[in-house]
């Protein structure tokens, strides 16, 4: 079914939360990550999201929301972000990283994509159109450097396939209607 | 729990614990563990020195990132910056170690320290680490890099001062936001000034307690070894630094002669 311009600011406003938390996770994790060329992949991507997210809090404002409206998405789904924000391991936050959150995100901005109107809502193709082209960069990025450290890390591939089930379980993110997403001063 | 909450005791000096190394490392908690060669321009010497830059350039990485995960009520701009500055130390660190394995190193090949990332992390206050990181240890850099790339170029070695130079660019911007930045949070809050004085203070102490000297004398102040490859006046007017504040740094480096009038 079609977003209305509400519920559209309203779903960007959820995409930006989930890349300024993306960007605090990539922070978190990069004094803690022992390997070097690991730690410098999640360094370059932390100025992806912010870039991401910096694009979304802008068209927010221009569908008549707060400049940089960000919404917390429904607790289920931040529980499972949390849960995967957690992890300690090096292997295993590369997999949380780019198996499951960038695939998970990519697949919410196609949904927003096919909700919403190329031409009337062009400004935010761009927008999400533009981190999807980056998430295939970023995860390429990731094998370029997975072949770099060759045989020094390895992975359970079975705890990747679990959450990405988990993940793509969870069909709603975006807790529509729970904030006031008209800016102060907009005429109503 | 945070990584900028653990805490190390160094020559009686409480400091933030390091940060996460690989196996291949040493890390070394004082200047005496570091290596020096009696020639410092070697074939080793060399590569001890992009190497120890390497890390250097590691631990602004792990700096930048910290801010945006201790203070995410940080105004979004200077989050911002703070991504693109881990980003592009990020950048640093692959350029260096390219060059590096280039000229047959490797990582861990010698000694490393976290000083930087020890001392800035003690402070509170997103004001206070970017004036010990950015402000000092960064304008310090600039100095610095305002020589070496000159010294690689007169060894003949115009890719390393090729990669300098690169660095140099984006530690001006890194410089610049912070100094900006500060006015602007100070201005908001004149009790910042405290904060940012007494943390610039702590800078000061534990470099003089853990900095060993010139054959065991007295030890060095980071002014006294910046002022040795001199003081980078040009692009400390880029990073917008005042002509007061140049000229106070250029009166601590012992060169009054050249402060204006």
């Amino acid at each position: 079914m079609a977003l209305i311009l509400r519920e559209k600011a309203e779903y960007l406003a959820t995409l930006r939360w989930l890349e300024v938390f993306l960007m605090e996770t990539l922070a978190s994790w990069v004094p803690t990550t022992p390997e070097m060329e690991v730690k410098v992949l999640l360094g370059r991507h932390i100025w992806d999201a912010a870039q991401h997210a910096d694009a979304l809090g802008k068209r927010t404002f221009e569908l008549r929301a707060p400049l940089h409206y960000t919404l917390t998405p429904l607790p289920r789904y931040l529980r499972f972000m949390k849960e995967l924000a957690s992890v300690e391991d090096t292997t295993g936050r590369i997999q949380a990283i780019y198996d499951v959150v960038l695939p998970g995100f990519a697949a919410r901005c196609q949904h927003y994509l096919r909700n919403s109107d190329s031409l009337l809502d062009e400004p935010s193709f761009r927008v999400v159109e533009g981190s999807l082209n980056d998430y295939a960069r970023m995860r390429r990025e990731r094998e370029e450097v997975c072949k770099e450290i060759n045989g020094t890390l390895v992975f359970d591939s079975s705890r990747a396939r679990e959450w990405s089930r988990q993940e793509s379980a969870i069909s709603d993110i975006v807790a529509h209607g729970s904030g006031s997403t008209l800016a102060p001063g907009v005429a109503v | 729990m945070s990584a900028s909450s653990k805490r190390k005791n160094v020559a009686g000096i409480t400091l933030c614990a390091d940060p996460a190394r690989e196996q291949c490392f040493h890390v070394a908690q004082d200047d005496a563990e570091m290596q020096s060669f009696e020639d410092s321009l070697s074939e080793a010497a060399r590569r001890e020195r992009l190497h120890r830059h390497m890390n250097n350039e590691m631990g602004a990485l792990e700096i930048a990132a910290q801010c945006l995960a201790d203070f995410p009520e940080s105004p979004w701009e200077l989050r911002m910056q703070l991504a693109r500055q881990a980003s592009d130390e990020s950048r640093h660190v692959r350029a260096l170690y390219r060059r590096l394995l280039q000229l047959g190193g490797r990582k861990g090949e010698f000694p490393i320290g976290n000083f930087e990332w020890a001392v800035t992390n003690m402070c509170d206050t997103v004001a206070g680490r970017l004036a010990i990181q950015n402000r000092t240890f960064e304008a310090g850099q600039m100095d610095l890099l305002g020589g070496l790339r000159k010294i690689w170029r007169s060894l003949g070695d115009e890719t390393t001062a090729e990669v300098l130079e690169h660095i140099l660019a984006d530690e001006i911007n890194h410089v610049r936001f912070a100094n900006q930045w500060i006015r602007k949070m100070v201005q908001g809050d004149r009790r910042l000034l405290l904060k940012v004085a007494s943390a610039i203070r702590f800078l000061a102490d534990t470099n003089a307690a853990l900095s060993a000297g010139p054959e065991g004398g007295p030890p060095e102040s980071s002014f006294e070894r910046h002022a040795k490859l001199g003081i980078n006046v040009e692009d400390r007017r880029h990073a917008d630094f005042s002509d007061d504040e140049i000229n106070e740094i250029l009166r601590q480096a012992g060169m009054s002669s050249l402060v204006r009038n």
